[in-house]
């Protein structure tokens, strides 16, 4: 009964158990079929990344931080072309919109962002899977579209594929270590310190489709610094089509 | 061991912030202090603060949702400089979004967004620049900073206490841990209230200090209050309580606010115009749009009480015309009759109305009228030969032809 309480009270305190993270970490997909050979010399639209990088104070609450967002950013956007250049694509940047062609451009990033949360929440991880997806999981589908309209976003018809990218840091606070130590020593219960979110997909220019999704809820490297920008993109790439390379590099220590 | 964890717990709850009591006598809102210029944001947390709000700006200003009219906005525009002096409201970005609830807010970095449903309420300068103001009046205090700051010492104080109680494990310091939370969450929004009060009085100060009447603040809550009033009424609810204070409640009740914010304004001040004409005026090319949007939301009291209280200034075509839509979106076959009567209203106050006509056609035929709705139905394909529902609207003629 003692112990019930104790959870309870953690659990209202909105301090996440190390625990229950553990089983849904990381999870990738590709559209059946597709390949994208090394050195194709495809296109790739990158669609203006959403980063945001902050502190996670003592109780759990995201303090954003500015200056490490502006860093994480130059240092993804730096990493993100010298990883496609290596992998024999060109990348291209989006083109700045404006009127109606950046009314799109919004449009077409949110609408990336609910398929991507709902590929994450209902074909991804155990807990809300819908049974046509747990299907579509052991026959290896992976069928989801943005629709043709992405033809309209601005900067789609000099490419073939478009990348977009989703990121959150929360690094954990000082009071938010203490209080993680000393939650362990004391009740011995596990307090979550950091957050660290991410997720990339590729989409067809031409027909819409999703052709592949990487979802992961702890990743490493240290955004705010150059090199750390560089290894979090190769895990946010990690096994994107035709980084055969890439994925051998990221499974040795 | 135990007794120490619990007598620090207790110490924590004792040693809480407790914020002032509200003022039980107000005098008029004094003039706020000369604005001190450009504002840049300071310090990590401000700094982090604007940043996120930067990139939601980014967002909000592509979205399907801001209104682009031109017009429209250099009005509401015009109106919070009326309000606020033109030396503060120069660096506002403004966003009127089109969505049918009575609400506006105003974020750190200085964005303004104001619903199209606060302009339906409002009836004059006077009414929306209180508003505004208040808005105005969160933003130079840096209100969201001391919410954000206030929220985290909260958490922070909870979580420390939520270790501490599973440590000691006794009986008495989870009791302690349950007076704790109830206290810092309490705490948190009687925080938020004041805040509210607060932005109440600079935005009171900033009108008593311009040419619109103050006293229009008031019945801008008095007016949402009977709003609230009818809404429930048209649902058969008891009528809600409008003085009481509920443990979360993010702003003072309405009740409260009427009263303290007719005191604020400067006695002086009875005398001058509010510009409701200029209002009236301004909001003429979208007052059917945001009526529509205001029928669709299915809340019958509220839209009934809106129109009726458009109309008194006279009824319109359009005003019948949102009427009849409202009874017939009901439609129980008591509404019909009644919508019928609307629609004929508005046919005969401006004939030329193709959406009243239609309207008229389809309300007389589901009352058995069938030769005069059709009549209707068919002046409504005359008006509107493209209306995109027009091939099914010629079929339902068709068929009553047939009969």
């Amino acid at each position: 009964m003692r112990s019930i309480k104790r959870w309870a009270v953690l659990c209202v305190c909105g301090i996440g158990l190390a625990t229950n993270s553990a089983a849904a970490q990381e999870r990738t997909a590709i559209k059946q079929g597709f390949e994208l050979p090394t050195n194709s010399g495809k296109k790739i639209l990158i669609i203006r990344p959403k980063v945001s990088v902050g502190e996670q104070s003592t109780g759990g609450l995201f303090e954003p931080n500015a200056d490490w967002t502006d860093n994480a950013r130059k240092n993804i956007d730096t990493a993100l072309v010298k990883k496609q250049g290596s992998l024999g694509n060109t990348v291209v940047i989006s083109p700045e919109a404006y009127g109606d062609q950046a009314l799109i451009a919004e449009e077409y990033t949110n609408l990336f962002g609910a398929v991507a949360g709902a590929v994450v929440n209902y074909q991804f991880f155990v807990g809300n899977r819908l049974p046509t997806k747990k299907r579509d999981n052991k026959a290896g589908v992976f069928d989801w579209s943005l629709g043709e309209g992405v033809r309209n976003i601005p900067g789609a018809q000099g490419a073939d594929y478009a990348l977009f990218i989703y990121n959150k840091d929360a690094y954990g606070s000082t009071g938010r270590k203490l209080l993680q130590i000393a939650a362990a020593l004391g009740p011995g219960l596990a307090v979550k310190s950091g957050e660290h979110l991410g997720y990339a997909g590729l989409v067809d220019l031409k027909t819409g489709e999703l052709l592949w999704l990487n979802a992961d809820a702890a990743m490493g490297g240290d955004v705010r610094e150059a090199d750390g920008a560089e290894k979090r993109v190769g895990q946010l790439l990690e096994e994107f089509p035709g980084s055969v390379e890439a994925i051998e590099k990221a499974k040795q220590p | 061991m135990n007794k120490l964890f619990a007598a620090l717990i207790a110490t924590a709850f004792v040693s809480l912030p407790v914020s002032a009591a509200p003022k039980t006598k107000v005098v008029a809102a004094p003039t706020p202090a000369p604005y001190s210029g450009v504002y840049q944001p300071q310090g990590v947390d401000e700094i982090g603060l604007w940043r996120e709000d930067d990139e939601r700006e980014r967002a909000l200003s592509n979205s399907p949702l801001v209104i682009r009219d031109e017009a429209l906005n250099a009005y509401v525009k015009s109106v919070l400089c009326k309000t606020v002096g033109s030396d503060r409201c120069d660096k506002v970005r403004l966003y009127i979004l089109r969505v049918p609830l009575f609400n506006a807010s105003m974020s750190p970095n200085g964005t303004m967004r104001v619903f199209s449903g606060l302009l339906l309420r409002t009836r004059s300068e006077a009414e929306l620049g209180a508003v505004l103001g208040h808005e105005f009046g969160h933003f130079e205090n840096r209100h969201t900073l001391q919410q954000f700051k206030s929220a985290r010492s909260g958490t922070d104080l909870l979580s420390w206490a939520a270790v501490l109680a599973s440590m000691s494990g006794t009986q008495q310091s989870y009791q302690n841990f349950d007076s704790i939370r109830l206290s810092v969450y309490g705490g948190l929004a009687r925080f938020g209230r004041n805040q509210e009060r607060e932005a109440d009085l600079l935005g009171l100060g900033y009108l008593n200090n311009s040419q619109l009447r103050p006293h229009a603040a008031s019945r801008v809550w008095r007016n949402l209050i009977l709003e609230v009033e009818a809404s429930s009424a048209a649902r058969g609810l008891s009528k809600p309580n409008f003085n009481g204070v509920s443990f979360f409640a993010s702003h003072p009740p309405d009740g409260e606010r009427v009263n303290y914010l007719y005191a604020l304004a400067a006695p002086d001040s009875e005398g001058r115009e509010e510009g409701a004409d200029l209002h009236q005026e301004a909001l003429k090319p979208w007052v059917t749009a945001f009526l529509d949007d205001q029928v669709s939301l299915n809340d019958f009291g509220a839209s009934e009480f809106l129109i009726n209280s458009l109309a008194e200034n006279g009824w319109t075509a359009d005003l019948w015309r949102a009427r009849g839509d409202l009874f017939r979106a009901r439609g129980n076959p008591r509404d019909l009759m009644n919508a019928a009567d609307f629609y004929a209203k508005s046919v005969a106050l401006n004939p030329e109305l193709a959406e009243a006509n239609r309207g008229l056609g389809l309300s007389l035929i589901k009352t058995g009228r069938m030769a005069e709705g059709r009549a209707a139905l068919e002046r409504y394909l005359q008006l509107q030969p493209t209306a995109s529902d027009a091939s099914m609207i010629a079929m339902t003629i068709a068929s009553m032809g047939g009969k």
